[in-house]
């Protein structure tokens, strides 16, 4: 009884996009409570970016309603925070004026809106680095910028769309690390898209598989490793029966999306 | 043997040698009475025509009056055209309603204005104005609509999920994210605004750089029409200068 009252931060309605015959989602449903860390996890085309895109109201549904902490998503809405793929940061701002970009939408007076950007900054290790601008940094610095971006605007939700795909494996374990300790301290909803089961296993609470063609969501698994999710974890049992698990699925839809193709 | 490329002082210094021969040839070859000096001068009769012009007071105030009028005229253009051109470039609405009519003054030389902006406002400096004002400011909306379109559009996304309206777009994403192109294209409409006020000055002055040549023709005073030439040249190269120095410091995130 308790489960049914608990209101969803998010919850996806009978969602489904179409882009003339594609199917890119259909009968898409989910409930995604407060304080969950999702990771959708998939083959590309199966959809995941284009869900991602209807929760932050960029792209308008074929049917069906997208509901982000009790209110209906129909434009572009800041509650729902996207850390891009690309950065997307404004590279003629300095750090510290993209991070408190949000806040100045806002119409937040300047000395309060620096000092929030300053204290996110601090969070996610760049201090020293206000005043450069995101030319003079690296691609996981810049990544760094993006994410306290989001969270100084204080957001319900941050979305992340394959945020560390673009980065060399050492920067994105490091960084990967970091988003979990921003993530148990902020207690924010998380949805986090990768198509690294590696990443996936690391990082969530609880995975979902999508498939294409039509892109729905498959599998609905909860993630119960012990935090933190250091090199041991890795390495127990618990962990390989999973990305077995995982696997499988995965396996199973590249193989009937390759003979798909093959057609 | 591979030689190392020169020094930038070692070209300086070529440039400025070259400049030099270059004058001594033309002086030489005036004063051995190869040519008329009534068809071109030796350079030291206009630098002496220069001399006195300084000495009476009356060289200074044709290069302030060109130099006004282009200023004013080309800040009016461009004032109208930032705003106007990021508003079109942004709707498409916009674009359907004022296309046609920008479309129409694009062709239309700034000279071809001449006649009427004498009618409508007599050799006034209003008339100059607008003359540099219809020369720049078609040009300066293509270039600010153009260089709108080329804003990524991932960063007006970024904007709006970080809770940008449509007005804060605009002026935070669009404006800066366009700056660039815009300043590039404005350079080349700085060049158009002298070409404009020379002209206009050609026709109808009574002072500037234009009204200078175009009297002393009328005088055989070629030298002036030399020393004139000379001063739009200089007149031009300096404020490119200082605009790339602006353009430079508002660039300043790119370096």
């Amino acid at each position: 009884m308790n489960e049914q009252h608990k209101r969803s931060m998010i919850s996806v309605q009978g969602i489904a996009k179409h882009y003339g015959d594609f199917k890119a989602l259909e009968r898409v449903d989910l409930e995604i409570e407060k304080g969950e860390f999702v990771v959708l996890l998939g083959a590309s085309g199966c959809g995941k970016s284009t869900l991602l895109n209807l929760v932050t109201g960029f792209d308008k549904p074929t049917a069906g309603r997208i509901v982000v902490n009790g209110r209906e998503v129909n434009k572009v809405d800041p509650h729902c925070g996207m850390v891009f793929q690309q950065y997307a940061l404004f590279p003629w701002l300095t750090v510290i004026d993209n991070v408190a970009f949000g806040l100045k939408m806002k119409g937040i007076a300047k000395a309060e809106r620096l000092q929030v950007a300053r204290r996110f900054i601090e969070m996610v290790g760049l201090k020293g680095f206000e005043d450069k601008y995101p030319n003079a940094l690296s691609g996981g610095m810049r990544q760094r910028v993006s994410i306290a971006r989001v969270l100084a605007n204080d957001p319900d939700v941050i979305l992340l769309d394959e945020p560390f795909a673009a980065l060399d494996a050492m920067t994105r374990q490091v960084l990967q690390d970091e988003l979990l300790q921003i993530y148990e301290k902020s207690k924010k909803t998380i949805i986090f898209i990768t198509h690294s089961i590696d990443e996936a296993l690391l990082l969530s609470t609880r995975m979902l598989i999508m498939s294409a063609r039509p892109g729905r969501v498959v599998t609905d698994i909860r993630n119960d490793l012990p935090m933190p999710r250091n090199a041991q974890v890795q390495l127990s049992p618990r962990y390989n029966e999973l990305k077995g698990q995982i696997w499988d699925t995965v396996q199973s839809e590249v193989m009937r999306s390759l003979q798909a193709t093959s057609h | 043997m591979i030689s190392k490329a020169p020094s930038r002082m070692a070209l300086a210094a070529t440039s400025a040698a070259s400049v030099l021969f270059f004058i001594a040839l033309w002086e030489a070859v005036c004063r051995a009475g190869l040519v008329d000096p009534i068809f071109l001068p030796p350079p030291s009769a206009a630098l002496g025509k220069a001399a006195a012009m300084l000495g009476d007071g009356t060289f200074w105030p044709h290069i302030l009056a060109s130099a006004r009028r282009v200023m004013i005229g080309f800040l009016a253009a461009t004032a109208v055209a930032i705003p106007l051109g990021i508003f079109l470039g942004t709707s498409s609405f916009a674009r359907a309603v004022f296309d046609p009519i920008l479309s129409f003054l694009r062709p239309l030389p700034s000279m071809s204005w001449i006649p009427l902006s004498l009618l409508w406002f007599g050799i006034t400096e209003t008339q100059k104005y607008s003359i540099v004002f219809m020369g720049c400011f078609a040009p300066a909306m293509v270039y600010v609509i153009e260089a709108t379109r080329n804003v990524d559009p991932l960063l007006v996304r970024a904007a709006q999920n970080l809770g940008a309206n449509r007005w804060q777009v605009m002026k935070e994403v669009i404006l800066p994210g366009s700056l660039s192109q815009i300043l590039s294209g404005f350079k080349v409409i700085l060049g158009l605004a002298w070409t404009c006020v020379i002209a206009a000055e050609l026709v109808a002055a009574r002072e500037g750089l234009g009204f200078l040549i175009m009297n002393g023709k009328e005088f055989f005073q070629t030298e002036v029409v030399v020393l004139g030439m000379v001063l739009i040249s200089t007149t031009v190269l300096i404020t490119d200068f200082v605009f790339r120095h602006i353009e430079n410091w508002v660039l300043r995130w790119k370096q």
